[in-house]
């Protein structure tokens, strides 16, 4: 179905400024509202039309194309752009989805952890948030991206710090994240700065012309990309630089830590790849070293540690998110191979783990709406209390570890493919063990929960308390839709995989081999 | 809609142990878990049948998945004698466990047979993993069900056996990226580093020298049927992965050779008989591999008959000790003695078993050992037949000798127990009569060559010189065994634990763990002093130069971060200026 | 064995008496018989030897020109291993307890009647050190 055809004129003009602009606009408004209800069916409804439009604009895109749209009608150089793009169009349609999948879940999750007076607020910062991320995803303005990149994070420092109602431990999280998101943002913006003073311009593609022209520049350049890297693998949690996310997904109220999790590390990602790619090139040497000797480096490092430390936890939140930074070490080995297989593979896994990732902390939330619990060994006999929660959490489980017929075997295997195509055959290895590690880390939740008798209370065995039903239907429409790209139903590991190829090759400039499905 | 001939049979048996386990668990309902116990096995051999009776290379079921060709269904000469085995197996497995009433062995033992005949006759290495993997996941059960002291080998089991079917999958996948993407699964050879890879992940399966500790670990320690149905499938699904794989490769004939010579030792000074036979199975593997190594239509003839033959008698083995296992509650040898008192039946039947391990003139693995042992002879391969021929006698040693004396003769060990109920012996003289009709000289060993999917000439076992010098060896090592005895040199059963290398990571590898995890707090809490008090020190400074109320230095956020931070950034600038210019 | 007539898992299984299947052939534990049980094997390994030269195999191996040389192998192959074990067991053996993983020793009942196989007393030493 293509949306495209029903959406009016004005909005496939005008699709990437309203993309921003609606949510900025109904955030300050939804913020003074005075009732919960109508605060949720707003942002509910405001995402909904961000979701619908961005799948047109996706649909359009991949169909006719886009221009590069000027604000106010200022030419680029000068004026700010925007641009949707292959690479672009599949993060936009997954952060609105998300967005959209987490609000379903939100309106029972908000009653049990938002004090009634923040709610309204809260959805405001969370409406705040997508306009960040969206933002960053669809400007061409080099600086304009830190000025989204800080509302985002603004916006999710608040949003952390309101889990405190739910554990006061949010509040340290959320300053330490704080802390840290501030300094990678400053790393970032000195980076624009040292890439501005060697340019002259802020326009991404400005810049990519006048570094190609200067093959590469001096060392004002390099020093400017070696702050952007740091600076941006602060926000999408690089290996040694992950230690804010932990504390921040595991005390932040649960629907912000689905959405984080499937989203803000991705929209990070994004712009490594964005920077990397477009602006600076793969074919300068420097950015070839730290591509070859960091990203991978790193990836793998990653992969291995935080597998590793997510083993020994007993939070099931914290779990997840060392998880997150392993899997994010998978994407950055995808990049740092740098093919347009290996892109490709890396693109193609950022959306798969966006998908399980929110389908597994959904999962979570359920359970602690029902129960209370985060830890792992309170997880005692939860296939018995909440079936349908722990099969979704199952379902979703076995596509992380990468179960053949779920989205993570599809990607995993496109990454080792990758990698040993690009001559890493070695990578297929950690790729291997990491996957082994991932089995101890999910299955010790599964044998928990599948495995021992549900706890007594009062002498009596704890009785069966399912989700509600706005629970259950987003955690399974994640846990369905990784087995539908496992199995390409309805052709969805198709849509999929031509998307991240087009992105690949998008990014490398070349024609993906055998594009086609 | 659902065409029989199109489906893998495998799954039909998978299908019935899933819908034992959903089964409701009250009284009387184990009666319908038996009936598919002993259907499944019969219907999907039936099915084999039939879909050979079709065509000789049965190919169906072919899938496109992704850009991939999966073949999920193929019956050829080679997986035909594995389908057919293992639903026999099966079916003797399910009258062997006919007394149990456990939902838990029931349904695994299925989901286990069905995944290993779905395994064999897969046709693409992606099907085969994925029942490779299936086979470990569902007879860990079977492990666990050994009660308590089982637990924690079941765990290692897993572990293994899982971490071969990655390696498995890794290796698949190098090998058909080296071949353009064809995932079909036919000779893969050690050309290529995805091929060494997935010999090791059958190596691991099927018990190469120092690969092979899962096997002595948890096969002693499942529950009696556990055993038994274990004994049966996991590591003759890895022999066919390997003949299919890497027939005439020559690393295996000395790989194999070992693998005939070193569990010997271990299996005369073990007390407890299940791991007694462990041993003794992975002696009998090495015969199989050295088989595959030697390659060409004797060789590999010989090795699916003695795989199919071996099923039957080591099951009959593992079985008998199983009966007196579940009578007296052990399985020691320091426990046991002169029980054909108590169990005469099951004492002939563990000789006709012992008799067809040690190749007995008549008895199961006369025919098919020899043809092993004369391909090695063919080829001139002195040292490997040398090796083998030790094993042999070996092989008398342990299973032909010790497993019946000291459980079944020996000193009366007091015991009076009864006889073995009737559907052990039921399932044990089924498989004591295949062992006899299987070599039986007149039309009986014919059988067997019918299966054989190699075309040559006969092989005549029941020659001359082959009956008297096979008989000189057995005689040699009863006279032995007898003189030994008489001069008390032969060392009297003790109990204890007899270490192996899985010392290496059940000892060592777990206090290096503990000592490294203990090293690792302490240091922990030293850098920790440390760094409080160094920072404390730059605090105070900091709150002496700067802030006379104090309270920002108290609220400096946790440096490592930011240290770390730094340090990123440091690299990162060094990576850019060293590698980058 | 009076101490395990109160184990119900240990009385299910017994027997009052020998099987009468069995009692035909209790001469083979007889004294004469073991002492005599020596000849049989040694009559045979010379009937087959005499027989062995007459027969000679088909693919000698370099080793066959001994007459009875699989008979010769076979006692030596097998006496090896016998021998092997003392040193073996000395090197190899550690306490039943030794990994500690729970729940040993075997039966319910020892033949031998040794303390360590009681099992609430290695029980405890075999839990998780």
């Amino acid at each position: 179905m293509d949306l495209s055809l029903y959406m009016p004129e004005w909005l496939v003009t005008h699709g990437p400024a309203f993309l921003i602009v609606l949510p900025l606009l109904m955030a300050a408004i939804t913020a003074v509202f005075p009732g919960r209800k109508l605060a949720w069916w707003t942002t509910t409804f405001v995402t909904l039309i961000l979701v619908l439009s961005a799948v047109a604009l996706a649909q359009f895109e991949l169909a006719n194309g886009m221009d590069v749209y000027q604000m106010g009608g200022w030419a680029p150089p000068h004026g700010i752009s925007l641009k949707i793009d292959a690479l672009s169009a599949p993060v936009l349609v997954l952060i609105s989805a998300m967005a959209l999948v987490t609000m379903i879940y939100a309106m029972p999750a908000t009653l049990a952890e938002i004090e009634p007076k923040k709610r309204a607020p809260y959805y405001a910062a969370f409406l705040l948030c997508i306009a960040g991320l969206l933002g960053m995803v669809v400007t061409e303005d080099a600086f304009n991206v830190f000025v989204f990149l800080e509302v985002s994070s603004i916006s999710t420092y608040v949003l952390v710090a309101l889990g405190s109602s739910r554990d006061r431990r949010a509040l340290v999280s959320a300053y330490n994240y704080l802390i840290l998101g501030s300094i990678g943002a400053t790393f970032f913006v000195i980076g624009i700065g040292f890439l501005y003073m060697e340019t002259g311009t802020l326009n991404m593609a400005d810049m990519a012309r006048i570094l190609t022209e200067l093959n590469g520049g001096s060392r004002v350049s390099m020093v400017a990309f070696g702050f952007i890297i740091v600076g941006l693998g602060l926000k999408l949690a690089m290996f040694p630089l992950h230690t804010w996310l932990p504390g921040a997904y595991a005390y932040a109220p649960t629907q912000v830590t689905a959405f984080l999790a499937s989203t803000a590390t991705k929209a990070a990602l994004y712009l490594l790849l964005r920077f990397t790619f477009f602006i600076f090139s793969p074919d300068f040497a420097y950015v070839d070293a730290v591509l070859v000797f960091l990203i991978f480096g790193l990836g793998i490092v990653g992969m291995i540690f935080a597998s590793l430390q997510a083993i020994f936890q007993t939070d099931a939140r914290r779990m997840l998110a060392y998880s997150s930074v392993g899997q994010v070490g998978y994407m950055l080995l995808g990049i740092g191979i740098a093919t347009t297989a290996s892109l490709s593979a890396a693109y193609l896994h950022l959306i798969n783990h966006a998908v399980i990732k929110g389908g597994l902390f959904l999962a979570l939330g359920a359970m602690w709406y029902r129960f209370g619990i985060t830890r792992v060994d309170d997880f005692r006999g939860l296939s018995k209390t909440m079936p349908w929660t722990m099969g979704a959490f199952t379902l979703c489980g076995f596509s992380l570890i990468g179960v053949p017929f779920t989205a993570g075997f599809v990607s995993k295997v496109a990454l080792a493919q990758s990698a040993a195509a690009g001559g890493y055959w070695w990578a297929v290895g950690f790729i291997m063990v990491s996957s082994i590690l991932a089995v101890i880390y999910v299955g010790r939740v599964l044998m928990v929960a599948y495995f021992r008798s549900p706890p007594e209370i009062d002498g009596k065995p704890c009785v069966k308390n399912e989700a509600p039903l706005r629970m259950l239907v987003p955690m399974w429409a994640m846990a369905l839709l990784s087995i539908a790209v496992g199995m390409n139903i309805f052709g969805a590991s198709d849509i999929l995989v031509g998307a991240s190829e087009r992105a690949a090759s998008l990014l490398t400039g070349t024609t993906f081999p055998g594009t086609g499905g | 809609m659902i065409d029989l001939m199109n489906i893998n049979p495998g799954l039909w048996i998978i299908l019935a142990g899933l819908i034992c386990a959903l089964f409701p668990k009250t009284d009387g309902t184990h009666y319908i878990r038996k009936v598919f116990l002993i259907a499944a096995p019969i219907f999907a051999g039936w099915l084999i049948f039939q879909m050979h009776s079709v065509e000789p290379e049965y190919i169906r079921g072919v899938l496109n998945f992704g850009g991939i060709e999966l073949t999920t269904l193929r019956i050829d000469g080679l997986s035909l004698v594995w389908g057919y085995l293992f639903c026999l197996a099966g079916l003797i497995n399910g009258i062997y466990g006919l007394h149990e009433k456990c939902r838990i062995t029931d349904s695994s033992a299925l989901i286990y047979t069905g995944a290993a005949v779905a395994g064999v006759l897969a046709g693409d290495m992606i099907t085969l993993f994925i029942f490779w993997e299936l086979t470990a996941i569902s007879s860990v059960f079977l492990v666990w069900k050994g009660g308590e002291h089982a637990y924690a080998a079941g765990l290692r089991y897993l572990a293994i056996h899982v971490f071969s079917g990655v390696l498995l999958l890794a290796g698949a996948v190098m090998v058909a990226q080296s071949r353009g993407g064809d995932f079909t699964f036919n000779f893969i050879g050690l050309n290529t580093p995805g091929g060494w890879l997935m010999m090791i992940a059958m190596g691991i399966k099927c018990g190469f020298p120092l690969l092979h500790n899962w096997m002595q670990d948890a096969y002693p320690k499942a529950s009696i049927t556990g055993t038994v149905i274990l004994a049966s499938f996991t590591t003759k699904f890895a022999i066919y992965a390997l003949a299919r794989g890497f027939e005439g490769v020559d690393i295996l004939i000395w790989i194999g050779a070992i693998m005939t010579c070193f569990p010997v030792f271990f299996a005369v000074v073990e007390n407890d008989l299940r791991r007694v036979l462990a041993y003794s199975l992975n002696n009998q593997l090495g015969f199989m591999v050295c088989g595959i190594g030697i390659g060409g239509a004797l060789a590999m003839n010989g090795v699916v008959g003695q795989v199919f033959v071996h099923v039957i008698f080591k099951g009959l083995l593992f079985m008998s000790i199983g009966a007196v296992m579940y009578r007296t509650g052990t399985a020691k040898a320091s426990e046991l003695g002169g029980l054909f008192r108590s169990m005469p039946f099951t004492a002939v039947l563990c000789l006709i078993g012992a008799g067809s391990i040690a190749a007995f003139p008549l008895l199961a693995a006369f025919v098919t050992k020899a043809m092993i042992l004369a391909a090695a002879l063919e080829e001139h391969l002195w040292v490997p037949f040398a090796m083998m021929l030790f094993a042999s006698a070996g092989v008398m040693e342990h299973s032909g000798i010790k497993v019946p004396h000291f459980t079944f003769f020996a000193h009366d060990s007091g015991r009076r127990v009864k006889e073995a109920p009737w559907n052990m012996l039921v399932a044990m003289s089924l498989a004591g009569l295949l062992c006899i009709v299987l070599a039986w000289p007149w039309g009986g060993y014919e059988l067997l060559y019918s299966l054989m999917p190699f075309e040559m000439e006969a092989y005549k076992p029941y020659t001359w010189d082959h009956v008297v010098f096979q008989l000189q060896l057995l005689f040699a090592a009863i006279f032995a065994f007898t003189l030994l005895k008489r001069f008390g040199v032969y060392p009297a059963e003790r109990r204890a634990e007899i270490i192996d290398s899985d010392w290496l990571y059940r000892r060592l590898g777990l206090n290096v763990a503990l000592w490294t995890s203990a090293m690792w707090d302490r240091l922990n809490f030293q850098v920790n002093r440390l760094t409080k008090r160094s920072l404390g020190q730059v605090g105070q400074k900091l709150y002496q130069m700067f802030s006379p109320a104090g309270t920002m230095s108290e609220a400096a956020p946790s440096g490592l971060p930011a240290v770390l931070v730094a340090g990123t950034l440091l690299v990162t600038l060094i990576v850019i200026y060293v590698l980058g210019t | 064995m009076s101490k395990d007539s109160a184990n119900p898992e240990v009385q299910e299984h017994a027997a009052e008496d020998i099987h009468p299947a069995a009692k035909p052939f209790l001469f083979l534990v007889g004294s004469t018989f073991k002492r005599n049980f020596l000849w049989i094997p040694l009559v045979g390994i010379l009937i087959t030897t005499i027989l062995g030269v007459m027969h000679p195999l088909k693919h000698p191996a370099p080793w066959d020109v001994i007459p009875g040389s699989w008979a010769v192998f076979g006692f030596l192959a097998y006496s090896f291993i016998v021998f092997m074990a003392r040193p073996l067991f000395k090197l190899l053996s550690r306490d039943e307890s030794y990994y500690g993983e729970g729940g040993l020793p075997d039966p319910y009942v020892s033949a031998e009647g040794h303390s360590e196989t009681n099992p609430e007393t290695s029980d405890k030493s075999g839990d998780k050190s």
